[in-house]
């Protein structure tokens, strides 16, 4: 239309007027649609086209999305003991980008390192970026959380930065018992991530889901008047409650620490307690832990050496160090089993009926299998002719060879696969190492068979050997192995309950039986050196390998005791064992077997295993003093007789005022009882005598004589002699305390 | 029987049709004499309404008032979270910029009144106040690097408003007196290189280049209309754009060029100094773009929350984008353009050339600053401090467009609408 209308007043008039008019209608044209035309069509394109592409950016910037950090769930023992536990912890964030001086950045980082105890160049590097979100420092507990409270109140009313410094909820990993369980429970990492043991194992359950909080912020960061926030709770993580019992544990590390003090121990030692029926871990020591609470320190001795290394070395040094403390040597390492794994091969040949009670193997001190050199027996006397019960409990490797000739290496094989020694047990911890077999295929020569049924040249982990006796003793069942018996939500939810899995049946339940009677008259007739403990019936067996790493003629051994317990109906098997003992002994017999007694003695009573004396135990069987402070003299006298102890009063009055032993401590039958009655003669003492290498009747004569009650401990027949007592020689104690001595058999076991 | 029926059904038939019939006929005789007799009744009304009621254009004086209330609160909008944070009170802008429009509209009033044809004399004296008052804010010291402001107590004014109504006012005046020789170069190129240029120097040493393409663009626009030849047009603006690339090269132009770093360049900035030049046009965009078709609704934007700096001024149409989206925007573009439309044809109908002239150089200069203000926001054109008319905060900004839109008014009063 514009276009007609030009034309036609240029045709007809071009005046001066139809010439301010005509430019007049282009310049409206010009402005009007060229321009805004342009204008709006650009408006339409960044609004329609770009729309979304610049409303992401411009909400990019405008949210400020915060995580909480969820709590990370505890970790029970089986009683609900707490053995790890997250505490709320702060996290200091620095938002350097609201920064609008540097004096405001020395100043703040100044401060900060101070509070902090930083370095404070490192802090204010930190406040030159431009972010919004710079970790300063993790995990500060509260007292210092008040700190940097009052310091963000003077920045904000100094410099009104009122979001330049931020503390954020965290949480932070305590684990009570210290250094218990290390290997089992593991440690976090400092994002809280698990990165050892349960932890690392069971991360994904223990971990919460992180909640958010999205706000809508100004550009100054602080939250817009308007709503727009969207909060997300942070779900905690669910709680683990372990099959191990901390009171087996801490019985178990106690004396595995005195067996690696007592033996010299130089490559740390192993114990784990199961429940033979269901697999289930009751304690799981790898002795030599570490702190869970300051898993990267390491100790003294390692950290002195590892100073004196050149300082280019030291880093890979420290590496290598942690990762070997930290290392769960009961599933992590292997070992040759030895002589323990003889139960094993007795199984064996039980189940496939090749030997029974009448066959015999003789022993003349060493055997030649095919063409390999001479293999010895301990005893190099040899053992003559013994029936099948007499070579395990002689522990006769030759009678041994024997059996596993007569098994053969196919049979072998296939049992060794049964026990469930060429997998992994799939215990649920991390770290498990496989087996070491001859052979992938489990092919043979006849000289690695022989080796075999002894339990040399075929590693095995420590885990996979006590599943492999928790079999023999439990009727023949393989059982997988666990740690972890609940998992419970924050809610009190049941989220995962293990149930004990049962993989196979691998000997019948008479023969499981039979090994039973045989490995608890092993331990019965062999005294402390097999593990004897009176009133209860063990079953167990020594072990003494030769190290795998060792050269030809080297002498570092593998000393451990496996055994079970009661022996008629087996509920708690354990597996003790000493890496590279280097004290007086390196026998298993020497150095786990004690280990093993001490332990059972305490782990069979809590699990309330009804002790059984025979008659032959009963003499020695410790009685319980009574009550007698409060009674007259003569009815106290006549109560302490008729409970078969012997009295001595000291002092003039009439009533007993004190009494040695005190209520309820333990004395030997027929023990003196001193009851005081005035304070006179409370200052009274007697000295200990020494007590060693003595018959159990020189003890307790030697012990009335001095006016102190002996208490015998593990003397399984009368053939045995005093080994240790636990008040040392010459010290001054009051009369009728208990000297409590320990027993042994004279007769030697080296294995 | 049945041809009974059949009879009566006829007659029945025939007469429907005939009463449609002359229905029909009634109805177009009606039509014509309603079609007819409403042009007269129109016009008549158009006379009196405009010219005889009120003495002014009320449509055009009606858009003006519609463009300011709705500017009055998309600033108030815009500027109430910064005037929270950094004055500690919401209203602070549009208290303020309530009290210079209450003053504007008066002024508006009282210039109608005015016979503008007083300012056809004195015009070579406004321009001469121009240049004085360019010089004098070269003396005064500078303002975030710039000599723009003239202070006058608390209340400072653009040296460049001046300016840009003395350019027009000055081509109104030289345009009308010499209509009819302005085809020679005498009248008409050589007048605009030297006052453009002389003030064009004074401009780029504030400097103040979006003020210098104004004044460019209006001298050439008052030229154009007055009947200055195509070709010079065409030479001038060449002429131009070969200074401003010797400028460039020369490295005159450092100030445009620090802001011109950042130009188109707002979302794929590559450094940190370019992040920071940028700012400004970024978060516009950002704002621009959230709105949509439809918009986050009155009062929702949340670019103004500080990220998009000082949204009450240059920047205030991003906000207006993000809370009206399109349809929004378009909308008041479309009364921008119904605002210079009837501003310009209304100064057409001016009974003098002066009046004609003055009338629609200074609604060309809504319009051009509208246009130039957008292109702003939208990254087209370099970010160098182009207020939107009645939108923008700035009180002296406001009352020289108000006094302006006066002396278009009071043309309007001498329009002689029947004389199409």
């Amino acid at each position: 239309m514009a276009k007609n209308y030009i034309k036609y007043h240029k045709k007809s008039d071009v005046g001066p007027n139809q010439r301010l008019r005509r430019r007049t209608v282009m310049l409206i044209l010009l402005i009007l649609v060229a321009g805004f035309g342009a204008v709006i069509s650009r408006l339409a394109y960044l609004q329609l086209v770009d729309g979304t592409y610049l409303q992401e950016k411009a909400v990019e910037q405008q949210l400020t999305d915060t995580t909480i950090n969820a709590k990370r769930g505890t970790i029970y023992d089986t009683n609900g003991k707490i053995l790890a536990q997250s505490a709320s912890v702060w996290k200091v964030v620095l938002a350097p980008a609201y920064f609008k001086s540097e004096e405001q950045r020395v100043e703040v980082a100044k401060d900060l390192a101070k509070i902090l105890d930083l370095d404070e160049k490192n802090v204010y590097e930190k406040t030159q970026q431009k972010s919004y979100y710079v970790v300063v420092k993790r995990k500060i507990e509260s007292d210092t959380r008040e700190e940097i409270i009052k310091l963000q109140d003077k920045i904000e009313e100094k410099y009104d930065l009122p979001n330049l410094v931020q503390l954020l909820d965290d949480y932070k990993r305590y684990y009570p018992y210290n250094d218990l369980a290390s290997s089992v429970i593991g440690f976090t990492g400092s994002d809280d991530q698990g990165l050892e043991g349960v932890e690392y194992q069971y991360d994904s359950y223990l971990t919460g889901t992180p909640g958010r909080i999205i706000t809508a912020q100004n550009a100054n960061g602080t939250d817009m008047p308007f709503q727009y926030e969207q909060n997300v709770e942070a779900e905690e993580g669910n709680n683990i409650y372990l099959t191990i019992d901390e009171t087996i544990q801490s019985i178990c590390e106690k004396y595995m620490k005195q067996g690696l003090e007592d033996n010299a121990v130089k490559n740390r030692g192993v114990c784990i307690a199961m429940e033979v029926d269901t697999g289930a871990i009751l304690a799981c020591v790898t002795v030599g832990g570490y702190n869970l609470n300051d898993p990267y320190t390491l100790p003294e001795e390692t950290q002195k050496k590892i100073d004196a290394l050149p300082e280019d070395k030291q880093d890979a040094a420290t590496g290598e160090a942690l990762s070997q403390m930290w290392r769960n040597k009961a599933i992590s390492d292997t070992y040759y089993p030895g002589s323990v794994f003889k139960m094993v091969t007795a199984s064996m040949a039980l189940n496939e009926g090749l030997v029974d009670d009448n066959t015999s193997f003789s022993c003349s001190g060493s055997m030649r299998v095919a063409d390999a050199r001479p293999m010895h027996c301990h005893q190099t006397s040899g053992h003559g002719v013994q029936n099948f019960t007499q070579a395990i409990c002689n522990s006769c490797n030759p009678a041994f060879i024997q059996i596993g000739q007569l098994v053969g290496a196919e049979k072998y094989w296939q049992y060794y696969q049964a026990f469930g020694f060429s997998q992994r047990t799939g215990i649920d911890l991390p770290g498990e190492s496989e087996d070491l077999f001859f052979s992938q295929d489990g092919s043979m020569s006849i000289v690695d068979l022989a080796v075999a049924s002894f339990g040399q040249g075929i590693a095995v982990t420590p885990i996979q050997m006590i599943t492999a006796c928790s079999t023999v003793a439990n009727g023949g069942y393989l059982v997988q192995p666990y740690v972890v018996r609940q998992i419970v939500s924050s809610e009190g939810n049941v989220i995962q309950n293990t149930e004990s899995k049962i993989k196979r049946q691998v000997i019948s339940k008479e023969v499981s039986d039979k090994m039973n009677e045989i490995l608890e008259y092993n331990t019965s007739s062999g005294g402390a050196n097999n593990g004897y403990i009176a009133g209860y019936r063990v079953a167990g067996k020594t072990g003494t390998s030769e190290k795998l790493t060792s050269s030809e003629g080297s002498e570092d051994y593998i000393s451990s005791f496996c055994g079970y317990a009661p022996a008629d109906n087996p509920k708690i098997a354990m597996l003790v064992f000493f890496d590279t003992p280097k004290g007086e002994f390196y026998y298993g017999s020497k150095v786990s077997s004690p280990v093993f007694i001490n332990i059972m003695s305490e782990v069979l009573p809590y699990l309330q295993v009804q002790a059984e004396y025979n008659d032959d135990e009963r003499e020695y069987v410790d009685t319980v003093a009574g009550a007698y402070v409060g009674l007259t003299v003569s009815e106290a006298e006549q109560k302490a007789q008729e409970a078969g102890f012997t009295v001595t009063i000291k002092g003039d009055g009439e009533k007993v005022t004190s009494q040695i032993p005190g209520v309820s401590a333990k004395i030997p039958n027929g023990g003196n009882v001193v009851l005081y009655t005035d304070d006179s003669s409370d200052s009274e003492t007697v000295t200990v005598p020494d007590l060693v290498g003595y018959s159990i009747s020189d003890v307790n004569a030697i012990a009335s004589n001095s006016g102190v009650n002996a208490s015998i401990s593990n003397a399984g027949s009368s053939d045995v002699v005093s080994v240790s007592q636990d008040i040392e020689p010459g010290t001054q104690v009051k009369p009728g305390t208990v000297v409590t001595v320990k027993f042994a058999t004279s007769q030697t076991l080296n294995d | 029987m049945t041809s009974y029926q059949e009879m009566f059904l006829k007659a029945d038939i025939n007469r429907i049709y005939d009463e449609k019939y002359r229905e029909n006929q009634r109805a177009k005789v009606q039509n014509n004499f309603v079609r007819s007799g409403n042009k007269k009744i129109k016009n008549n009304r158009k006379k009196g309404w405009f010219v005889r009621g009120m003495g002014i254009d009320l449509p055009f004086c009606l858009i003006i008032l519609v463009l300011l209330i709705i500017g009055m609160i998309m600033m108030f909008s815009a500027s109430y979270p910064v005037a929270y944070y950094t004055r500690n009170d919401s209203y602070y802008y549009l208290k303020r910029q309530l009290i210079f429009a209450v003053i504007g509209v008066a002024v508006m009033l009282g210039i109608s009144f005015f016979n503008y044809n007083k300012l056809h004399k004195i015009a070579p004296f406004v321009l001469g106040v121009s240049y004085v008052a360019l010089v004098a804010v070269l003396l005064l010291p500078a303002i975030n690097g710039v000599h723009r402001w003239i202070g006058i107590g608390t209340f400072g004014i653009q040296a460049s408003e001046i300016t840009k109504f003395a350019i027009v006012l000055f081509f109104a005046h030289w345009g009308s007196k010499y209509y009819n020789k302005m085809e020679f170069a005498k009248y008409s190129i050589l007048p605009g290189v030297v006052i453009f240029g002389s003030t064009a120097i004074l401009l780029v040493l504030e400097p103040h280049y979006s003020c210098t393409a104004i004044v460019f663009m209006l001298t050439a626009l008052m030229l154009y209309i007055s009947g200055m030849k195509m070709k010079y047009i065409a030479i001038g603006g060449a002429a131009i754009v070969v200074v401003v690339l010797i400028l460039w090269i020369t490295g005159g132009l450092t100030y445009a060029m620090t802001r011109m770093d950042g130009w188109g360049q707002a979302l794929i900035y590559t450094d940190e100094q370019m992040w920071q030049d940028t700012w400004q046009t970024r978060n516009s965009l950002y704002a621009i773009g959230s709105g949509g078709l439809w918009g986050l609704g009155l009062g929702q934007s949340r670019q103004k929350y500080l990220y998009l700096p000082e949204p009450q001024n240059d920047f205030v149409f991003a906000i207006v984008c993000e809370e009206l989206g399109l349809i929004g925007a378009v909308i008041i573009l479309l009364i921008f353009a119904l605002l210079v439309w009837r501003g310009i044809t209304l100064s057409l109908r001016a009974k003098d050339k002066f009046g004609k002239l003055l009338g629609i150089g200074l609604t060309a200069q809504i319009g051009l600053q509208v246009i130039l203000n957008i292109l702003v926001i939208t990254d087209w054109m370099p970010n160098t401090g182009i207020s939107l008319p009645f939108f923008s905060y700035g009180g002296s900004s406001l009352i020289m467009i108000l006094a302006q839109m006066g002396l278009v008014l009071s043309i309007s009063r001498t329009a002689n609408i029947e004389k199409q």
